[in-house]
This record gives structure tokens, sequence and C-alpha cells, in this order.
């Protein structure tokens, strides 16, 4: 018993670093209708810009999370305004092109950049853990990391929902024409957008920092699960990350304690068929948004 | 005068493609004897993908080989003298991308081919090599099935997989005080790494100890969690782990997360020689136990590199005062070893190279290299290092050792 609640917490805490990871992916599918595969690339960003920060300042990685989100939200927006605009009209096809070849550019800058070696961000706490009945541990990095995840998504849904940057967000990704038509300037629009997921995208790489050992290589698997837990979640709805990313994070906790080795990968992708088979939308999201028409 | 433009064009355009086409020519130029030549070996390193790390350390390896032969003027064969070339391509870490290039060594004539990165694209080159009848050095590929299967012209210099953990095993059995009881093997699922589990849990049976479970874990990942929840209950005296460097971080990690101590220590293949798990485990690494290929006081000279001490020298002076580890010595070795084989068959010539690498009984800044016939270097012993105040420290076999094991490793 002791070890499934073990088994079960520990999958929620990796399930809400999973959402901190995917929730920028997330966001772009919905609104832009954009699969960004350089998604990866951006955390692994934000996981080196808080290590060169932690190297040269001595900044914890989760307070480098700011600065490290401000940094992707520059790249993030120019990616967008000068690259990835100039085809976003373009069937998702040529936008998957761009993106997969951006990811091979930026992955082996940062090899260049930070070489291929095996890092880590030190904290002295993170992998210290809180102490519950029958042994069970929470481990303070990745419980602040799950938690910080929650926190992303209430500010997200609330920037969304309450501001009107956010709401001309939503209205852009609902219906562009409608939206241009209200004085919205979609370039602008889906530049900020792009920029807001890099900056999620920068953040959940210090966290990812603090609590793992990454190397350029990493990108790719950032983007798969990203992808998984976007489809999981749902696309057009705010929350839609965060309960992809907790449902994986236990399943693939649970899977493990009865499989072993790769098999655990098999349970994710399982998962995904299971539910796009009865439930194309995903846990949260909305049907309207795997058939709208863009102008 | 159109016409002639075009037709002289189309002419220039078939005259620059049947030059670049149908190059399957061999690179080095024709040595007759007393002359010079270029010896140029092919390698197809996994520079970039999830292995860029040890790959680029393989071929750092290989350049300290190319560096020293050639300053000391190259080497004598029948007669000829050879300088040495070696000829790079990024196989991405991926096992059929390292099986392609080696194929295009041949088409280019290059015969003699110098081994990639891991056992998974060295067993697929292992096959091309064996099929157009070129040789291949293995410095890196240690899966004892890649020399299962009957191959004749691959030879590595390394020792195979299965005396990663067995090593390890043992020095714990001769070594540690109080001599730990129980041990939980934690493994990666890749081939190499079972490979190594199977020996290790067989040595722990022969030895006496009781071996509590074996849990496996995805190749590369960073979450061992299932793994360390299942075994923590088990209390286990020693964690081993049969892994690599991702998953030999995560295990320390996670471990100390989960609240998971055995009360002996961890031991762990590949990961702890390597600097970076020092780094990203900072004080948490001290006391984990290591099997290494090779350190700076493995026992044996050659007349290129002189004794191990000297290697690392020679290594730190190319690059920028930073020490060897042994994934750098094991590919200067299996370098070391097509030169040694070279000279000693008089010939390039692939077969007479292959005859005279299997005939090869040299000792060596490595240790000693001889084949056996399947191809494995099974004289050469392994060592075993333990990581103390963030350094890997020789601590078996006693005669190579540069300090003693701290036991129990771990504090609960």
């Amino acid at each position: 018993m002791t070890q499934f609640v073990q088994a079960t917490l520990y999958g929620l805490l990796q399930g809400g670093l999973l959402a901190l990871v995917a929730v920028g992916f997330s966001l772009v599918w919905g609104v832009m209708n954009v699969v960004n595969l350089a998604h990866g690339a951006f955390v692994l960003g934000g996981a080196y810009v808080a290590l060169e920060l932690h190297d040269a300042l001595g900044l914890d990685p989760f307070v480098s999370m700011v600065p490290a989100a401000a940094v992707l939200f520059a790249l993030g927006y120019l990616i967008q305004r000068y690259l990835v605009n100039l085809v976003v009209n373009a069937p998702i096809f040529i936008t998957l092109i761009l993106t997969f070849g951006l990811e091979m550019v930026l992955e082996n800058l940062l090899r260049v950049w930070f070489t291929p070696d095996y890092q880590s961000i030190p904290t002295g706490y993170a992998q210290d853990s809180l102490r519950l009945p029958g042994d069970i541990r929470i481990p303070y990095g990745k419980l602040i990391a799950a938690l910080l995840a929650v926190a992303v998504t209430v500010a997200l849904v609330y920037f969304m929902r309450r501001t009107r940057t956010g709401l001309s967000i939503l209205a852009t990704g609902m219906d562009r024409g409608a939206a241009r038509l209200m004085g919205v300037k979609a370039r602008h629009v889906y530049a900020l957008t792009f920029g807001i997921a890099a900056a999620m995208a920068g953040a959940a790489g210090a966290a990812e920092g603090a609590v793992r050992t990454f190397s350029p290589a990493d990108a790719r698997s950032f983007t798969l699960f990203s992808f998984v837990v976007a489809v999981l979640g749902g696309l057009g709805n705010m929350w839609g990350a965060l309960y992809g990313g907790l449902v994986l994070g236990v399943v693939m906790s649970w899977g493990s304690q009865l499989l072993s080795g790769t098999m655990v990968n098999a349970v994710a992708f399982a998962l995904l068929v299971v539910l796009l088979a009865v439930r194309p939308q995903g846990i949260a999201g909305k049907a309207f948004y795997a058939s709208r028409v863009e102008v | 005068m159109r016409a002639q433009i075009l037709g002289g064009a189309a002419l220039a355009t078939v005259l620059v493609l049947a030059s670049g086409c149908g190059s399957k020519k061999a690179p080095e130029p024709a040595a007759a004897a007393g002359g010079s030549g270029v010896l140029t070996l092919g390698a197809s390193l996994s520079l970039t993908g999830t292995t860029a790390k040890e790959g680029g350390l393989t071929k750092e390896g290989y350049e300290v080989c190319k560096k020293v032969v050639n300053d000391k003027g190259g080497f004598t064969a029948g007669g000829t003298k050879y300088t040495l070339d070696i000829q790079y391509q990024d196989d991405t870490s991926k096992q059929d991308i390292s099986a392609q290039l080696v194929d295009q060594y041949n088409d280019k004539g290059v015969k003699l081919i110098l081994g990639p990165y891991g056992s998974g694209p060295t067993e697929a080159a292992a096959a091309v090599v064996e099929r157009n009848k070129q040789v291949m050095v293995d410095s890196a590929g240690a899966d004892d099935k890649i020399f299962a299967k009957g191959y004749q012209r691959s030879f590595a210099v390394l020792s195979p997989a299965t005396s990663y953990v067995s090593s390890m095993v043992q020095a714990l059995s001769d070594l540690a005080n109080p001599k730990p009881k129980t041990l939980a093997f934690i493994s990666a699922d890749d081939g190499f790494s079972k490979t190594a589990t199977q020996g290790g849990t067989d040595k722990a049976k022969e030895l006496g100890f009781q071996v509590l479970a074996t849990e496996y874990v995805p190749n590369g990942t960073t979450d061992v969690s299932a793994a360390l929840t299942k075994i923590k209950r088990l209390k286990p005296d020693v964690i081993v782990g049969s892994v690599h460097l991702a998953e030999g971080v995560a295990i320390v990690k996670q471990a100390k997360e989960l609240g998971v101590v055995p009360a002996g220590g961890f031991a762990e293949t590949v990961a702890p020689p390597i600097p970076d798990f020092a780094k990203s485990l900072g004080a948490a690494a001290d006391g984990v136990l290591g099997s290494s290929q090779w350190t700076a006081r493995t026992a044996g000279t050659d007349k290129y590199f002189g004794g191990a001490a000297d290697y690392a020298r020679t290594f730190a002076a190319q690059y920028g005062g930073r020490q060897p580890v042994y994934q750098n010595a094991q590919a200067t070795a299996a370098c070391l070893a097509a030169v040694l084989a070279v000279e000693k068959a008089g010939s390039t010539d692939p077969d007479k190279v292959r005859d005279a690498l299997a005939a090869l009984d040299t000792p060596s800044f490595f240790g000693p290299i001889r084949f056996n016939s399947k191809g494995m270097n099974v004289t050469k012993p392994m060592a075993v290092v333990q990581i103390q105040s963030g350094k890997p420290v020789p601590v078996w076999p006693t005669d190579s050792a540069s300090g003693s094991l701290k036991w129990p490793a771990t504090s609960a």
C-alpha cells in the first residue's frame, strides 16, 4: 500500500513537471494550429540560461525561471514574427517541416555552445524530501516544480480570460477573420502567443535543470512528451496541459510498477490511442478546435 | 551560337558529374616499398544524438593516437613509411546509419575501420565489415553478443560487457568490510546493460551474495523512481546499476529523494568515471563505486604511448590539461592496435591486417591487447574506482590501486 501511495504521489509530481513543460506547446497548437516541434529546444534553452546564471551569479534555478522566461519570450516572439509567420497560413505539414528544421538548428547550436556534456543545476535542497507517515517521501524540488505548474496554469487562465491581450489571443485562435475585423493585429497576436509559449518552456527548462540531468540530445523527448500531454489534455482549454500531465505522470508511474523498461513508454502511448478513440478532443479539449476553419 | 553555348554547358555538366561519380578508389596513394604513404582509417561516430558526449570522447581518443603516431614520424610497414589519417562521419547515435557509413567507407576504398561508440552501432557495423571483408578494431562495443555471431573481422580492445558488473561484485567481495550480503540490480534495458547485468548476477551468486531483485528501466531515462520504490522495501546492502550516465545520475539523485539508503552503498557501470557524474551529483556522488576499462594506474607500456600515466600526460597536453577518461583511452588503444597490426602485417591489405590482429599479443598503456578466437580481449582486467572527494580513485585490483575502499560508503 505504501508503495502504491508513493508511486501515485511521485507520479503526480512528475506529472506536474510534464504539465509545466507542455503548457506552452499546447497553447501554440490550440491558438495557432502550429505543432511546434522546436518546443523541446526552447525547454532546453531555459535550462541552459538557468545553468549559466547559476554558474555566473549563483542564482537558484527556481529563481532563474523568471529571467529564463524573459530570454525565451524574446526568442520566441522574434522566431514567430520573422520566421513562422511566413508560413502560418500554409498547410500544417509546412509548419511541421519548418519547426522540425528549427529544432535541429537550435539543438545543434546548444551542442556547439554548451558541449554535449550532461548538466544539472545543484540546489542543495531539491533532492531533500518531506517525510510523511509510512516513510513516504515528497522531494522538495519536484514539489516546487509541480506547484509552479499549477500556479503557471492558473496565471495563464487568468491572463487569457481576464485581460484584453488574452482575449484577443483567444479570439484570434477561434476565428482569425472575425478577430481581424474587430481590429486585432493577428501577426502581433501570433508572435505574442509564441513568445508566451516559449517563455513558459524556458521557465519549465529552469525547473527541469534543478531536478534532473539534461543535454542537448533531450530536446526531442521534451517535444514528444509535450505532444502526448497536449493531445491527452486537449486543445483549446488552458487547463488541458495540467490535466494531461497529471494523468500521464500517474499512469506512467503505476505502469512502471507493473511493467519494466521501455514497456512503460508503451503504456503512455497506449493511453493516447485509447483516449483518441474514445474522446478525440482530449480530456478537457473542445471539439471545435479540431474542426475550425481558418480564413 | 546559343545552341553551342547550351551544348558546351551540357558537356561541362556531364564532365563534372562524371568526375564526381564512380569514385570507388583507395584514398591512400599507392605506396611502393621504400616510399611513403598515408594509412586512412574510417570511423563512424556518434557526434550528434543521444551518445554525442561519448562519441566525442571516442573521437578525442582517436585524435590523440593520430597525433602521437604522426609526431613520431609515422610507422613503417613492409618497408613503406606511413602517416596516419582518420576520416570521421556522424552516425547521429543510430546503428543503421553507422552500418551505412561503414558501407560508404568500403565504397571509397577504406578497408580499415575504427569502431563507433556503443554496442548497438558496433553490432550493426560489424555485420557490414564482415560482408565487405573490411577489418574493424572495436573501441566501445562491449556487448558479448557482438562476438557470438562467428565474425572473423572485428576485434575489441576493451573488456567485454559481462566484466563491467562482475568486476565490481568481485571488488565488493574482496575489499568491502563489513562484507555486504544482499544486492539489488537496476539495469537499463539495452543489450549491453542487460549482458553486463547477467554477468554481474552470475558472479554475485558464485561469490555467495543474495540477489534480491533485478529491475529494468528504459535506456537513457532520467526517472528510475519505480525501480527504487520497488527495491526500497527489500533493504539491499548494495544497489548495483548497470547503466549509462543519465540513469546512473538518476539512481543516486532519486534514491536520495525517495529515502532509499542501502547499508553499504551504490555501484554503477559507465557513469562514475565520467566527470559529469560527480559534477551533477556533488557530494552525493562520493562513495559510489564504478567499473572502468582503464585508469591512469593500469599496468603495461608500449612504444608509442609509454605507460598509462604517460598517456594521461600526453592526453592532457593535447586537451588543455584535462585528464582522460576510459572512453578516451579505449579509443586510443583501438587505433594503436590497428597501427601495430599494420606494422606487423607489413601491409595495409585487409586480409593480412586481420591475420596480424588475430595474432596480436602485446602489452600497452591500456593493458594487454590479445584477442581470443571470437575477437574479444579477455586478458585485460577491468578496474574498479570509487568516487572520493569528487574524484574517481582506483581501488581494485589492489596492485594497480591508488587508494583504499571506503566502506560502508553511505550513511543512514
